[in-house]
């Protein structure tokens, strides 16, 4: 028997119909047609193909991939909304989906009894609710509002009323799915919090999200599946590292041509040896060429992964010759031991100012040797990767 | 870097023999004490489905609950004028307005059942692609909410009675286990009609059909003598209402026993349609995400 918390699949399979099919009696009759004549065989494509997971309670889980890799067919199998087509399920614990749920808000009821009724959705008891209420109220900021019909509320509040009450489960598995999608600033960070305060408390956490930074940021584990398979499980570094790595494969395959400025050679190197280290020199040798002949302003940055920059760096160039070679020195590296892009991109001065000469692209990646960054406690935001010289006493 | 061998590219397969092997395909089961036990705790969700169905509509509509109590009394009015006046069908010595008002309360309760109840899935269906509770509450919050508006339309009964100067019979507690067989009956219709309309969106254009003809095919304004006598079992079999409605008047209306064994073989009517309904709509229900 496994203790509350678990979340176990084995061989998962799950698939579904690739024809268009609309829920009409005049299709399936035609259906049936067809299959009694013994014509072609129905169209069908796997989402998910032989899933086996294993999460132990107190797990926070990063689900990662692309659209369409069967990340939300995977959770809703977990919430038990979706039966699998093969395989077990077995979910311990009462489990909470962290979900948007403005499809069952009546617009003619107030804000209170819409909050009773999804108390009641999400398996609450109507006390469980009451005790609640005002946490609920306080998370949605709605205040006064309360007590007004729900179509007379703005859209934000109508999905942050929604949202509230799911986040005031407190479920063994909680289940969030791309809810920081929606929501301005304030209300996502106000989720974000929310969810490492359930984590605090020892719940199992399962994370869908293309926001990698949020991502890294409360998960200890990622497993990052790709066309319904497990691509990779490992913890959320290595997983996003892996992640990120074959987003930028495809990204850098688009080779950019025709731009009056072109990025001929890009060399990245330690100043006292070929591969940079924290701490230490770093040189970037940058060829450039194409028809510009005006000065233009180089940008060149230094990310982890296809986040934005760790920091950017620009420096005015000539292609007077048709070549510009450019050296960059960076005397002291700030970047913990890790993999990096660089990017580069010029853009116009003067009469053609912020025109794109050449577009902001990852130009190479380079790795960095060096200590590793002091992981942060449990369950706060992933600090920006970089190194800073310290001494303790 | 923990990359598996496979390649990304081998795993696009549009072959349908690729698959999992035929052991490990997920089966329904149904474990009646476990499905009990769901519903059971699904019970306060059940009321706050009902509430919210009945809030709104108090809000809504200016006459609110009065809708309640106009829809059976005006029919009343109407089958009065026709079969009474018109027609002339005896029912002596009750009044015919009672007598067709206790058919009329059944009906209009197993046709708001039928009618709301056949929708209430699909009209949820975003919902129910996020959120996880057992699907039959959905019919059965728009059973409860038919069956408050059977209460207050017993009320007006209430008042019916005084009116005609006609009291109740003191049989009228054996109303009672049939009004068993009419919920059994009605869930069991609503469960096969609501998980069907998800998966035949046109369905739905049946249902006035059957609630028009279903209300001339069931005894409410005629006695149910009106019927051949040797057709009548097998007529309560698949019309369980039929006895239902015509055990209520005897024992409500006339204070006579309601017929045993046409009573008997409308409860084995009902509950064939309650358990078929019942597994057909929970096997039905785990597609339900894939075609929402």
């Amino acid at each position: 028997m496994s203790p509350d918390g678990t979340i176990r699949t084995e061989h998962l399979w799950k698939r579904f119909r690739a024809d268009r099919q609309r829920m009409l009696l005049r299709d399936r009759v035609e259906q049936m047609g067809r299959r009694l004549r013994g014509g072609g065989p129905e169209d069908w494509s796997w989402a998910l193909r032989d899933i086996d997971l294993h999460i132990e309670p107190g797990d926070a889980v990063g689900l990662i991939g692309s659209n369409g890799s069967g990340k939300s067919t995977l959770l809703k199998l977990l919430t038990r909304v979706m039966y699998p087509y093969a395989g077990t399920v077995d979910v311990r614990g009462r489990i909470g989906a962290l979900i948007e749920i403005r499809a069952g808000i009546h617009p003619d009821l107030t804000g209170r009894e819409n909050i009773y009724l999804f108390g009641a959705l999400l398996g609450l008891k109507r006390r469980e609710v009451a005790a609640r209420f005002d946490a609920i109220v306080e998370f949605a900021q709605l205040n006064t509002a309360i007590d007004r019909q729900v179509k007379f509320y703005s859209s934000g509040m109508q999905m942050r009323l929604g949202f509230a009450v799911a986040a005031y489960l407190e479920p063994e598995v909680l289940l969030v799915d791309e809810v920081l999608a929606v929501g301005d600033a304030v209300f996502q960070q106000k989720c974000l919090d929310r969810m490492r305060e359930v984590l605090e408390q020892g719940t199992t956490l399962v994370f869908v999200s293309h926001d990698l930074a949020a991502v890294e940021s409360v998960c200890s584990r990622g497993i990052w599946l790709e066309q319904g398979t497990v691509r990779v499980d490992a913890g959320i570094r290595e997983a996003l590292g892996a992640y990120r790595e074959s987003i930028e494969a495809k990204t850098e395959a688009s080779a950019r041509v025709g731009e009056p400025v072109q990025l001929l050679k890009c060399e990245v190197r330690g100043t006292e040896r070929d591969s940079p280290a924290t701490g230490e020199g770093l040189v970037v040798d940058l060829v450039l060429g194409g028809d510009h002949r005006n000065p233009a302003m180089l940008h060149l940055g230094v990310s982890e992964g296809t986040a934005s920059p760790v920091f950017s760096l620009r420096h005015e160039i000539t292609t007077k010759d048709g070549e510009a070679r450019v050296r960059c020195v960076i005397p002291r590296l700030p970047l913990p031991r890790g993999r990096y892009t660089l990017w580069v991109g010029a853009y116009g001065m003067w009469h053609i100012e912020g025109q794109s000469l050449m577009a902001w692209h990852p130009a190479g990646q380079f790795e960095v040797y060096g200590p590793e960054l002091d992981p942060p406690p449990r369950a706060v935001v992933l600090a920006a990767p970089v190194y800073v010289e310290h001494e303790w006493s | 870097m923990a990359l598996p061998a496979q390649s990304p590219t081998v795993s696009v397969v549009p072959d349908i023999e690729y698959g999992p092997p035929p052991e490990l395909r997920f089966r329904r089961r149904l474990r009646l004490r476990r499905t009990a036990a769901e519903l059971w705790a699904a019970r306060e969700l059940v009321r706050a489905l009902a509430e919210r169905d009945l809030r709104a509509r108090y809000k809504q509509a200016v006459l609110g609950f009065a809708w309640a109590v106009m829809t059976p009394l005006l029919l009343m009015v109407v089958f009065t004028l026709v079969f009474n006046k018109a027609v002339k069908i005896d029912t002596s010595p009750t009044p015919y307005a009672l007598f067709t008002y206790v058919g009329l309360i059944t009906w209009q309760f197993f046709s708001n059942t039928m009618n709301q109840g056949a929708l209430s899935l699909s009209a949820n269906l975003s919902l129910l692609n996020k959120v996880y509770c057992p699907r039959e509450v959905f019919p059965l919050a728009t059973m409860l909410v038919a069956a408050v508006d059977m209460l207050i339309a017993l009320g007006v009964m209430g008042v019916l009675f005084a009116v005609f100067w006609f009291p109740p019979a003191g049989t009228f507690y054996l109303a009672l286990p049939l009004l068993l067989i009419q919920i059994a009956f009605t869930y069991g219709v609503a469960l096969v009609l609501s998980v069907s309309v998800v998966y035949l969106r046109d369905i739905r254009h049946l249902l006035p059909i059957i609630t028009q003809m279903g209300v001339f095919a069931t005894p409410v304004a005629y006695p149910l003598d009106k019927i051949p006598h040797r057709l009548q079992e097998v007529y309560v079999g698949f019309n369980p209402l039929a006895a239902v409605i015509e055990g209520y008047r005897k024992a409500v209306l006339y204070g006579e026993y309601p017929d045993m064994r046409l009573s008997l073989i409308a409860a084995g009517g009902a509950l064939v349609v309650l358990v078929g309904g019942y597994v057909f709509f929970k096997k039905l229900e785990t597609g339900i995400a894939d075609v929402a």
